[in-house]
């Protein structure tokens, strides 16, 4: 005891010993993090990103491209979650913590502005980035303010998909995709439903709609929710579950994986999903295999034909060191041979008008369908309270698939909590 | 001057007193107590207290993380009076407390008759004690993913097995439904929690001497009268301490519903610490979220210590 105390270890000395070791623990750390140019004068960025699978691969051959044409810079790939709401949590508890990594990021469509406006991403127009390449819509999607914070990497236009076995002519209205769902379901006992839809509380659901709603004059604008064209809209979804029994209850719980499996598998006769279907049903024998057709969904009178923006984008972290490095990369990767490779390897269609060449279409002919379809593609709104407006519109769609509510009374009391948020004034400060 | 104060200055011996030596001694040992629980303490104090006291200073203040510039002004009892004043939360507090009562109560009817039946003596008993675990050591995350396959109503199992029994229910999208929803929150969090409750429950089985029951055999007493008289309140510091611990979890109840249903449909099934995610780490609204948090605190000291009131041992 008295040898304990005669070394000075008293219970401040213990006290001391943790502070040091934290504050050591802590620089060591920051030493490691803020020295990413080695004494060759290598820099190494961080590059966060969402994919696995072919995508992720597919990032990873482009990233090794990059390295080659770009000696002094290497890349670090750090593989966020899949799930977009999860992976903007890790992003943004990266910037809540003030950390300069990733240097550059994926960012989803919608997150941009929120970015922008809590000083999270980089303005980017002081590099002078060629927008007018890109399609316009996303170029928006990636503005706050007249500023740019984010650049176009792929363009996700969400449609109609149909079996062309089964469907001889595309309908060319929503009633006929009505009546073309039933016959189709009648003439083939194998189907399990008309039509499948992404219908679980969450992102997915709002593009659904969203590629509905266009058809019948309605948009998502967050001022003015409850209108006649966005009630009709609702009120469609609605009766291809409860009414025309198109669309089972199940769809509850489907999101665009789940959709894709039932359209694949030969459940389906329509399916509101995103391109990559095309390339996973070509992949896989199946009832579907080779008569896929993917369309806008059909206009009513008034309407346009409707599609929803999805769609990646890139952003440079406000607080990194490598700005001139991850402008770099950004430019790499929205480069037309990459966005192309990329088409070709994963399905993700092309930022760049342009890179819908020739080659992409002899290697992938649907491509076609999916430049048609870039052309009507609808964003959400540009807000950078999306993600309260977003949760909002989840809990009005999810209550309305579920026939808790009906869409006139859903979207009446969805519409002032949607201005609201989209205010910043809504409950919960958002 | 009092004689035990000279006697202390004069390091004498005091008449009743501890002998100095001892006194010295019992200082070191405590000095050293400290100090062997100081690490602990700091630990405790930087993962509980510091987000315990940074929540509270939040839930005073103007905290919106994504509002880049906005000053972070002090705001009163502002997010609370939000809080009280918003139906959302009100009706998630009665959603909460409604999962927690019912949840609690199951399970805990459930745990005592698997801890009473694996308290017998049979064949395999040792091996059927470590099997009833492993549910309770899957993560929540997991088994909320398997009930949601088992509750598909294309390919789960649930459907399945009503609809080769013939019993109602077989054509049901369990999580489109609010009552429904609620019931297959409610099957999940049982298969993985019952376990838990049985254990303990087990545990305080086994310190009932045996000499009791036979006693109470020789009086005549019945099976029923021995569980009612003798089981039950031996049994209650151990079903306090399961009590306390399944009353919290069940209602600060968070990953089982974000898997399987999100809060929906609709917002049915969101409780508090759903709406308090939401505020925390979707809107970046750290005074609103500090607030529910505070809340969410209270109120489990209040459930806690009520349990602890009406079931501790009376003397």
């Amino acid at each position: 005891m008295t040898r304990w105390r005669a070394r000075g270890s008293g219970p401040s000395s213990v006290v001391a010993l943790g502070v040091v070791t934290l504050v050591a623990m802590t620089a060591i750390g920051e030493a490691l993090a803020s020295a990413p140019v080695s004494a060759a004068g290598k820099q190494t960025i961080t590059f966060a990103e969402s994919g696995l699978g072919s995508e992720g691969a597919q990032t990873q051959k482009a990233i090794t491209g990059f390295e080659k044409a770009n000696p002094s810079i290497k890349v670090n790939i750090l593989v966020l979650s899949p799930n977009s709401t999860t992976y903007l949590q890790q992003l943004e508890q990266r910037f809540i913590a003030g950390d300069s990594s990733p240097d550059v990021m994926e960012s989803d469509v919608t997150y941009p502005a929120k970015f922008g406006k809590a000083g999270w991403v980089k303005e980017l127009d002081s590099y002078k980035p060629n927008l007018k390449q890109f399609f316009p819509t996303e170029v928006a999607a990636g503005q706050y303010k007249g500023k740019t914070y984010a650049i176009p990497w792929f363009d996700n236009p969400e449609g109609l998909f149909y079996r062309t076995d089964l469907i001889k002519t595309p309908p060319k209205t929503p009633a006929e995709v009505v009546s073309d769902a039933q016959a189709a379901m009648t003439a083939d006992p194998a189907l399990k439903e008309g039509i499948a839809f992404e219908g679980a509380k969450y992102e997915g659901a709002i593009t659904a709609f969203a590629t509905v709603e266009g058809a019948f004059g309605g948009k998502l604008n967050p001022a003015d929710l409850n209108t006649k064209g966005n009630r009709a809209a609702l009120t469609w979804l609605y009766d291809a579950l409860y009414v025309n029994k198109i669309a089972p209850q199940a769809v509850t719980g489907w999101m665009e994986g789940n959709v894709e499996s039932e359209f694949q598998a030969g459940n389906a006769a329509f399916a509101i999903n995103y391109p990559f279907v095309e390339s996973s049903v070509a992949a896989v024998a199946g009832p579907a295999k080779g008569h896929v057709g993917y369309i806008p969904f059909p206009a009513n009178p008034g309407g346009t034909p409707g599609s929803a923006l999805g769609g990646e984008m890139l952003a440079i972290n406000a607080k990194t060191t490598h700005a001139a490095a991850a402008y770099k990369l950004i430019q790499y990767l929205t480069s037309s041979k990459v966005e192309t490779a990329r088409a070709i390897a994963t399905g993700d269609p092309p930022s760049l008008p342009a890179a819908y060449t020739s080659t992409l279409l002899k290697a992938a002919p649907y491509f076609k369908q999916v430049e048609t379809l870039n052309k009507y593609a609808q964003p959400r709104p540009v807000n950078p309270n999306y993600l309260q407006i977003s949760s909002d519109l989840q809990t009005m769609l999810s209550s309305v698939f579920s026939n808790l509510s009906k869409p006139a009374a859903a979207l009446a009391q969805a519409a002032p909590l949607v201005k609201a948020d989209a205010a910043g004034t809504g409950s919960g400060g958002g | 001057m009092s004689t035990k104060s000279v006697a202390r200055r004069l390091r004498l011996p005091s008449i009743g007193g501890p002998p100095p030596i001892a006194g010295v001694a019992r200082k070191a040992d405590r000095r050293l107590g400290y100090a062997l629980v100081a690490p602990a303490v700091l630990l405790l104090l930087l993962v509980t207290g510091f987000p315990l006291v940074y929540n509270l200073w939040n839930s005073f203040h103007n905290v919106i993380l994504s509002n880049a510039g906005a000053p972070q002004n002090f705001v009163g009892i502002q997010n609370y009076t939000e809080l009280f004043t918003t139906p959302g939360f009100v009706q998630a507090l009665a959603r909460t407390l409604g999962f927690m009562v019912v949840s609690v109560v199951l399970e805990t009817i459930a745990g005592l008759a698997l801890a009473l039946m694996l308290h017998r003596a049979f064949r395999g008993r040792g091996m059927l004690r470590a099997a009833i675990l492993i549910p309770w050591a899957v993560p929540t995350v997991v088994s909320a993913l398997l009930w949601t396959t088992m509750f598909d109503p294309r390919s789960g199992f649930v459907d399945y097995l009503l609809g080769i029994l013939h019993l109602p229910g077989s054509q049901t999208t369990w999580l489109a439904g609010e009552w429904t929803a609620w019931a297959a929150v409610i099957v999940a969090d049982a298969w993985k929690n019952v376990p838990f409750i049985a254990i303990i429950l087990l545990a305080g089985l086994q310190l009932i001497p045996g000499d009791v029951y036979e006693a109470a055999r020789i009086d005549g007493a019945s099976t029923w009268q021995s569980f009612r008289r003798m089981t039950l309140p031996l049994l209650r510091p151990a079903l306090m301490v399961a009590l306390v611990f399944r009353t919290l979890q069940a209602f600060l109840v968070f990953d089982i519903i974000y898997i399987m249903t999100g809060g929906g449909p609709g917002s049915t099934t969101e409780t508090l610490s759903y709406l308090n995610w939401q505020a925390f780490l979707v809107d970046t609204n750290f005074g609103y979220g500090g607030a529910i948090s505070i809340s969410l605190v209270v109120v489990s000291l209040v459930i806690a210590g009520g349990i602890v009131l009406v079931m501790r041992p009376r003397t």
